[in-house]
């Protein structure tokens, strides 16, 4: 599940200890419990922890995290990282809410139209990173303050109802008991991960992370590969903000605030490094469930919402702390990390 | 002794004449006014409708009164950029600064400058120390809303409700505190059986529709057995959030809620079919403009100004959308 960009060979007994430690799953493995462990503290202190009701919503209001945070894994395995993803996510229901009451657009059609500006932001994004080689952290910083800036521009500042009963399927409505919102996201998880692990342009993407100039000697196309990357981040922050305007009912430039730290929060607590070259798209998905199900349960036990952000920023600090030390073990044992 | 005794009538007359003619004298001899006034608006961002419309607001004010010319600033929720646009004010020789700004950290030094300039100053919503305050009503704007909640609860569900969201904003101090505050006791006190403190859930909005959907969709399955729910909400985006969770639930029709501002998106649900928003109390920033400039007139020709101006609030529903927002929900009010 775990890939890396770089592995060697070992042998002898601690060297055996070092590869269980550095292990491929092990990553997955921890968080898994980790996120089991949360659940049972909170099923023992919050009385409708564990009921259906809870966790219908509990999946209802995952998808948007869940599905940038795919594009947010992929980008940070390549080495890059995109700050835009909240703005592009709000640009794309404002985008959309525009032409359908301002310009009598089909809500369909202006829904694509929205989607298709967010993924030429995204394109834009990657043009500047991957052909002008302008850095990654200044580009979509730069995008996500013009983005965001657009978005208001656009709508003059207001937020917009979108009341239309088939729009609001996608983000509230539920297919044989489960959110059409989650899955949609499980959709795009199952076809990602098959990208990422049984293609030719997934493995690249590793490799690209671990040594971008080692992969062009190679014969990779790092900027096309790049361009594509960035080009997904911006259709999937795109898709989310279409799922927040469906759920809420309304568009509003100031919508997603913050979702790129939250975001980047659940794929690095899912054992992507940000350095590249590392990480998993069954990682970051447990990372989504823990980041959730603890706001989830907080709020179920009554705790101050100061306190929730205390949690949440302990809890990231402990499982990536957690990692690093094994990652030191493996080190010692005679793995190679 | 009997002409001194005249001398000091008539003389005890004339300063009984002169006595109310004083203050002519000064407002003539007010070193501030002028036939022409230059006054200095600094807003608190341009990125909010209800700051726009304050903006707005002011300047057809300023066109209204006809001797005032209006200077524009935008403060971007900033105080270090207030300061920066207050020093501008002063290089551009301005007579009055209307100001607003929400650092109150910033309000010492802003005003030391312009006091020194001798330049009267009026904040909006944020107090500066020295400066004329005009603004909401937190509390009363609050109870408004409240009172209302708590009447149609006795109207409508026999005087009790089963629990209550209290969607407020924690971390932003005083002002938001005080309408909450306003809210929930003028609900408490309104209603024929008031909520039990463990069936009122506190919850952070953090300001925004997505987060209030949250915590209300996480709240909802703890409460599984409450059919009749009340939520009192800081402002409008915030009351929007709470019906998309109770919505997105299927318990729409358990809820009832209130909130702050009315503005065109809260209009827009309060007059919507089977709305579960019951209503928001008003701010009108469209009108803010038509009591501050006649006041900073008053403060330039030294005539007395109340140290803090309210604004008139009132409770906006269904009832009386119409009577002020008519030409906004045209169909609404046809019927």
């Amino acid at each position: 599940m775990q890939n890396t960009a770089t592995a060697a060979p070992s042998r002898g007994m601690m060297p055996q200890l070092g590869r269980w430690l550095r292990g491929e799953r092990l990553t997955t493995l921890n968080l898994f419990v980790t996120f089991v462990i949360i659940c049972i503290i909170f099923a023992s202190q919050a009385q409708f922890f564990l009921t259906l009701e809870n966790f219908v919503n509990i999946g209802r209001t995952l998808g948007v995290v869940g599905i940038v945070s795919i594009g947010m894994t992929l980008v940070l395995i390549t080495g890059g990282v995109d700050i835009s993803v909240g703005s592009v996510a709000a640009l794309s229901s404002v985008v959309a809410s525009i032409l359908w009451l301002q310009a009598d657009v089909p809500l369909f059609l202006a829904t694509v139209i929205g989607l298709l500006a967010c993924t030429f932001v995204g394109f834009l994004n990657g043009y500047l990173i991957a052909v002008v080689r302008i850095n990654p952290l200044i580009t979509t910083l730069a995008s996500f303050s013009i983005v965001r800036g657009l978005a208001f521009v656009l709508s003059n500042g207001q937020t917009n109802q979108l009341n239309d009963e088939a729009f609001k399927f996608l983000g509230r409505g539920e297919i044989a008991g489960f959110p059409v919102s989650l899955l949609l996201m499980i959709a795009l998880y199952i076809l990602f991960f098959f990208i990422m692990h049984f293609t030719q342009f997934g493995r690249n993407l590793y490799a690209i992370g671990g040594s971008p100039d080692a992969s062009r000697l190679a014969g990779i196309a790092v900027r096309r590969h790049l361009l594509i990357v960035y080009t997904l981040s911006g259709f999937l922050a795109g898709l989310a903000g279409i799922i927040i305007a469906s759920q809420l009912a309304s568009s509003a430039p100031r919508a997603a605030t913050g979702l790129e730290f939250t975001v980047i929060a659940a794929v690095v607590l899912g054992g992507t490094s940000l350095s590249g070259g590392k990480g998993s798209l069954i990682g970051t998905l447990v990372g989504v469930f823990i980041l959730r199900v603890l706001d989830n349960g907080l709020v179920q036990t009554r705790v101050s919402s100061f306190y929730q952000d205390v949690v949440s920023g302990a809890v990231l600090l402990l499982a990536v702390g957690f990692d690093q030390l094994r990652l030191r073990l493996t080190s010692t044992f005679g793995g190679k990390s | 002794m009997k002409f001194s005794r005249k001398l000091s009538l008539v003389f005890a007359l004339v300063v009984m004449l002169l006595v109310p003619l004083f203050p002519m004298v000064k407002a003539q001899d007010c070193p501030t006014a002028q036939d022409e006034y230059v006054i200095g608006f600094a807003n608190l961002t341009e990125d909010i409708v209800f700051t726009q419309l304050v903006r707005e607001g002011i300047l057809a004010a300023a066109e209204e009164a006809g001797n005032v010319e209006i200077v524009l600033a935008d403060n971007r929720l900033d105080g270090a950029t207030a300061l920066a646009n207050s020093d501008n004010f002063i290089a551009q020789g301005v007579d009055g600064v209307i100001h607003f700004q929400t650092d109150e950290a910033f309000g010492n030094v802003i005003m030391s400058r312009f006091r020194r300039e001798g330049i009267p100053v009026i904040a909006i919503d944020i107090p500066m120390p020295g400066a004329t305050f005009f603004g909401a009503d937190n509390y009363n704007a609050g109870r408004l809303a409240g009172e209302a909640l708590g009447e149609w609860v006795n109207e409508n569900w026999d005087g009790e409700a089963n629990a209550m969201l209290v969607l407020e904003l924690p971390q932003s101090g005083p002002i938001p505190a005080a309408r909450m505050q306003g809210m929930e006791e003028g609900f408490q006190e309104t209603v024929e059986t008031p909520v039990a403190d463990d069936m009122i859930f506190r919850l952070d909005s953090k300001n925004t529709q997505e987060e209030s959907f949250q915590v209300v969709s996480d709240t909802l399955p703890t409460i599984p057995d409450a059919e009749k729910i009340v939520a009192i909400t800081i402002n409008d985006g915030t009351a929007l959030g709470v019906i998309a969770a109770a919505e997105a639930a299927g318990r729409a029709e358990q809820i009832m809620v209130v909130g702050q501002g009315a503005d065109p998106s809260g209009q827009e649900a309060i007059v919507a079919e089977n709305s579960r928003y019951l209503g928001a109390t008003g701010y009108f920033p469209e009108l803010y403009g038509f009591q501050i400039i006649p006041a900073m007139i008053d403060l330039l020709e030294c005539r007395a100004v109340a140290p803090a101006i309210y604004v008139n609030h009132v409770f906006i529903n269904q009832e009386n959308v119409c009577e002020l927002y008519a030409e906004a929900w045209p169909d609404f009010c046809a019927e």
